[in-house]
């Protein structure tokens, strides 16, 4: 689709329109780590300083200060890490049957996985709370780790399937012949095939978790604390020290902006993947 | 026959191992039959041909000895012992895939080595048999890359020496040629057929390449629709095809058929008589095979009107319009131009009668 | 005579060897997913108000009877479509245009897809978090000083009912405009190239290109697009409830937030279940007649 010959009014506007796509997108972001550098006596001045003397001490208060997110971070790598964990040790062998092997009611299975995707997080948390409270699951990273795998399961398994139904199925033909046996093949010749599918899927069950804050308000506590939850207190405990907010926020998603900047590649596979084929072809 | 090919082949120590026997098999896929009641029995060290066009049941058949596919009905012997249900592994048989299959992680050496890695041979033993292997074929230099740095040729040998690294009772070996261009299929065509000769394996091997089963083959099945139609030495099954289907699909170009009624020592095809050296008492509906080798351009025969000379050099296709039939030569002396009218026969020897409802040769 | 043995053999192993695999994940769904949707659906047919704990019982189909005169149900549900509508016409149009545009560009694809990669990421929480202090603060926020210098004056974004509304239809649209248009992108990128050529040679302008090419071909990913956004849209949560909380009053109450409070502002279990129960058969029904539309497009 290269045009041969650009138009005068073309050759202006699309760089123009491009660029402005380009600054709604990103400058916020910007923003915000920029702010997160500035005194907040500098946040509020009018009109906003481009120039100020940068400052670490937002940074020093949010890691070491008396409202520390450092707990908070901690609680975030425990759910997320636990819950892609798990994830993907259960989609993974599902999505391979699902894909590969006939069995029965294999129809009514998948679209059992790509139903309960369906159901909306608000009408989960509800009966999570009531039987939590009753067993004390309140405020345990089992019952967060349990629940967030509702989110992450069904779409990780849907988003395997499409990976494995790349691998041809003479892989496992010549796997089976070649004396693998059925795990052996799946071992030996199939999973390292998706390794870049197992990838993508681990990052995106990572980004959903830790990003999570619906299950984590809820079911969370003092104890079970992800920085989602930490930043909305944060926020409704000190309304005007956007300063420090920003500085925390910056930290809460580092990690989830440095996976997006170096595995972009990866993240656009998954969501062109998961739209082109895991959306559910039964 | 059978016999004829046993002493045709296998080695002495190999002579025992690898007879394998298929009967009375049915496969069903839901309400479609792609296999009727097929009986088969291939001798040790045979080079056995599985011909047919696509959708006839051979690759059906071929995925049944591997035991990828499980059967409606009848049964699967190897060396006396029934493996209907014996899953692909515990077999010992090794296939070549048509698209090879090599597992693009591994290197070519670990791809060849796999199927031994499988059983626990030790480490040591695995390479020296690898090294020895890849040798045979012709691929050492090439152990530590991995199959998407090897070309067409190079990963057809790849697959191959995976089949033969371990060293089983049946090989089986599905168009293992087809993504090959033409001049190296020519070539590997020959490599694989003096290294079954060699290795005097039982070899199964599937094509719709007529020309491959003739060269390759000790004998063929010809596959149509389903069935077994001819099982013969490439001799038997080009010098007397059993079926009108197996006239038409052997040969290159395949047997002219031209509709006719046999009465008395000739066929009369469109009110031309033919001699056809054998005798019908009452008149009799039949189908007239003639192989364009044996057509002639002679005084008296069938008017024909040349459409098309193909000169390939040496020899030479032509194109008849005859009888309202396409009918085709080949010779190696040109004698007509496109546009001439002549008359066409042929020795009443090289006539082939088929009935012509039943398609039964007669 | 070997039917019954071979089904024995080949196939009965790779469904032993298939239901090893996917049956820890199938009981887990049935544990985490189908067993609370049960006890939701019982939830919701009962009082249950940890407000006021001894009124509890069961009622029948009393909180579905109560939400027909409930006037703050309604509201939501209304928002619920001006929401989901809005955010998914606005991310497929701006997505697609934005596609469309970046093709014509022939450097700084890359940079643009890095930009795009930003907002996906974040966590709509903070997201919200971000434009109720930073992006639209009166005075100091960015979408201010731009007002402010455009002379449009300022204005309390996130306080006056119909401007809370737009921008947090706004806040949804600028996180997730990249879906679609990475996605889109994608797929732009796989139209064959010759398609084009051969239509300029047949003399289509550029428009008719778009509308008789690149459209029809497209169709499917934007079907599927529109899919996947709509179900964002509809659990849409932490965005909004960052930076509204679903005010001011219920002017951004969609009937996921609804749901949230009743349940766990004012803890009313029993109702918030029962609403939760309305959010998802909407989904559900949504989410059927999406793909029998995809599904009848092929």
């Amino acid at each position: 689709m290269i045009v041969a010959k650009p138009h005068p009014i073309r050759a202006i506007a699309v760089p123009v329109l491009t660029g402005a796509a380009l600054a709604i997108w990103a400058f916020p972001v910007l923003w915000a780590l920029l702010t997160s550098f500035k005194t907040e006596r500098d946040v509020l001045a009018y009109p906003p300083s481009l120039i100020f003397t940068p400052t670490l001490a937002n940074y020093h208060d949010v890691l070491f200060g008396a409202t520390s997110i450092v707990p908070n971070l901690w609680s975030s790598v425990i759910v997320a890490v636990g819950a892609t964990f798990f994830t993907v040790v259960f989609a993974v062998p599902a999505a391979y049957a699902l894909a590969r092997l006939r069995y029965p009611a294999k129809r009514a299975s998948g679209f059992y996985v790509l139903a309960t995707q369906m159901l909306p997080p608000v009408g989960l948390i509800i009966p999570y709370y009531l039987v939590l409270q009753r067993v004390g699951g309140l405020d345990t990273y089992f019952g967060l780790i349990l629940i967030d795998l509702t989110l992450t399961l069904p779409f990780a398994i849907w988003l395997m399937v499409s990976y494995f139904e790349d691998v041809p199925l003479e892989m496992e033909e010549a796997a089976l012949l070649d004396r693998a046996g059925r795990f052996g093949a799946l071992w030996h010749v199939i999973l390292p095939q998706v390794r870049g599918g197992i990838a993508v899927t681990t990052i995106f069950v990572f980004l959903n978790t830790w990003n999570e804050f619906l299950f984590a308000v809820v079911i969370g506590g003092n104890r079970v604390r992800p920085v989602t939850v930490a930043m909305f207190n944060f926020m409704s405990v000190e309304q005007t020290q956007w300063a420090r907010l920003a500085a925390g926020a910056t930290l809460a998603m580092l990690p989830v902006i440095l996976i997006g900047l170096f595995a972009q590649r990866h993240i656009v596979k998954g969501l062109t993947v998961g739209a082109v084929k895991g959306g559910g072809r039964r | 026959m059978s016999a004829d090919a046993t002493t045709r082949t296998g080695r002495p120590g190999n002579a025992s191992r690898g007879s394998i026997r298929l009967e009375g098999i049915v496969k069903r896929h839901g309400a479609t039959t792609v296999l009727h009641d097929v009986d088969l029995a291939i001798e040790p060290g045979e080079f056995f041909v599985l011909l047919g066009p696509s959708g006839s049941g051979k690759t059906t058949t071929l995925r049944i000895l591997a035991g990828l596919e499980s059967v409606s009905a009848g049964s699967v012997t190897m060396d006396g012992e029934d493996v209907t249900t014996t899953p692909p592994g515990e077999r010992d048989v090794a296939m070549v895939f048509q698209s090879y299959a090599l597992y693009p992680h591994m290197s070519v050496a670990a791809n060849i080595g796999f199927p031994l890695r499988m059983v626990k041979v030790p480490a040591a033993e695995v390479a020296r048999a690898v090294e020895a292997v890849a040798t045979k074929v012709g691929i050492q230099h090439l152990l530590a890359r991995t199959p998407g740095q090897l070309s067409g040729g190079q990963q057809q040998r790849c697959a191959l020496a995976r089949a033969i690294v371990r060293e089983p009772r049946l090989f089986l070996l599905d168009e293992p040629l087809s993504n090959l261009d033409a001049k190296l299929r020519l070539e590997t065509r020959l490599e694989l057929h003096s290294l079954q000769r060699n290795l005097g394996v039982t070899t199964v091997y599937v094509t719709h390449d007529q020309e491959e089963a003739m060269t390759l083959a000790d004998r063929i099945a010809v596959f149509m629709d389903g069935r077994i139609v001819q099982v013969g030495t490439p001799r038997e099954v080009f010098a007397t095809p059993q079926t009108r289907a197996v006239a038409g699909f052997i040969g290159t170009p395949p047997m002219n058929l031209l509709e006719g009624v046999w009465q008395g020592d000739t066929v009369t095809v469109a009110g031309h008589a033919f001699p056809v050296g054998a005798h019908a008492a009452a008149p009799r509906d039949v189908t007239l095979g003639v192989r364009p080798g044996d057509v002639r351009v002679a005084d008296g025969g069938l008017p024909a009107h040349v459409e098309r000379v193909e000169d390939l050099g040496d020899t030479a296709v032509l194109s008849y319009r005859a009888a309202g039939a396409l009918v085709k030569q080949k010779t190696d002396r040109t004698v007509v131009r496109d546009g001439d009218d002549v008359t066409l026969g042929f020795a009443p020897g090289s006539a082939h009668l088929f009935d012509r409802t039943t398609g039964a040769r007669l | 005579m070997a039917t019954g043995a071979a089904a024995r053999s080949f196939e009965a192993q790779e469904r032993r060897f298939a239901l090893t695999l996917v049956a820890p994940a199938l009981v887990l769904l049935l544990v985490t997913t189908t067993a609370p949707l049960v006890y939701l659906l019982w939830t919701s047919l009962h009082r249950l108000d940890l407000g006021m704990p001894w009124l509890s019982g069961f009622a029948g189909l009393g909180n579905y009877a109560k939400m027909g005169s409930d006037p703050r149900f309604w509201n939501s549900l209304g928002l619920t479509a001006i929401y989901t509508i809005s955010t998914v016409v606005a991310q497929v149009v701006l997505g697609l245009g934005v596609a469309l545009l970046v093709l014509q560009i022939p450097k700084g694809q890359g940079l643009l897809r890095v930009a795009a990669i930003l907002p996906i990421v974040l966590a709509p929480v903070v997201v919200g978090l971000f434009w109720r202090t930073l992006v639209l603060s009166p005075d100091v926020g960015l979408v201010d000083l731009v007002t402010r210098t455009l002379g449009l004056g300022s204005h309390n974004w996130l306080g006056d009912p119909q401007l809370a509304l737009i921008s947090v239809i706004a806040i949804h649209t600028w996180q997730w405009t990249p879906f679609a248009f990475l996605v889109l992108l994608a797929s732009l990128a796989t139209l064959p190239p010759d398609i084009y050529e051969a239509a300029r040679l047949d003399r289509a302008g550029a428009w008719q290109r778009f509308r008789h090419i690149t459209l029809p071909l497209l169709r499917p990913a934007i079907v599927v697009v529109v899919i996947l956004r709509m179900m964002t849209a509809l659990s849409a949560f932490a965005a909004i409830f960052a930076a509204t909380g679903g005010g001011p009053g219920s002017a951004t109450e969609i009937l996921n937030l609804y749901a949230y409070r009743t349940s766990f502002s004012e803890l009313n279990l029993g109702y918030g279940a029962s609403l939760a129960v309305v959010l998802m058969a909407i989904t559900l029904a949504i989410s059927y007649v999406m793909f029998r539309l995809r599904r009848s497009r092929r």
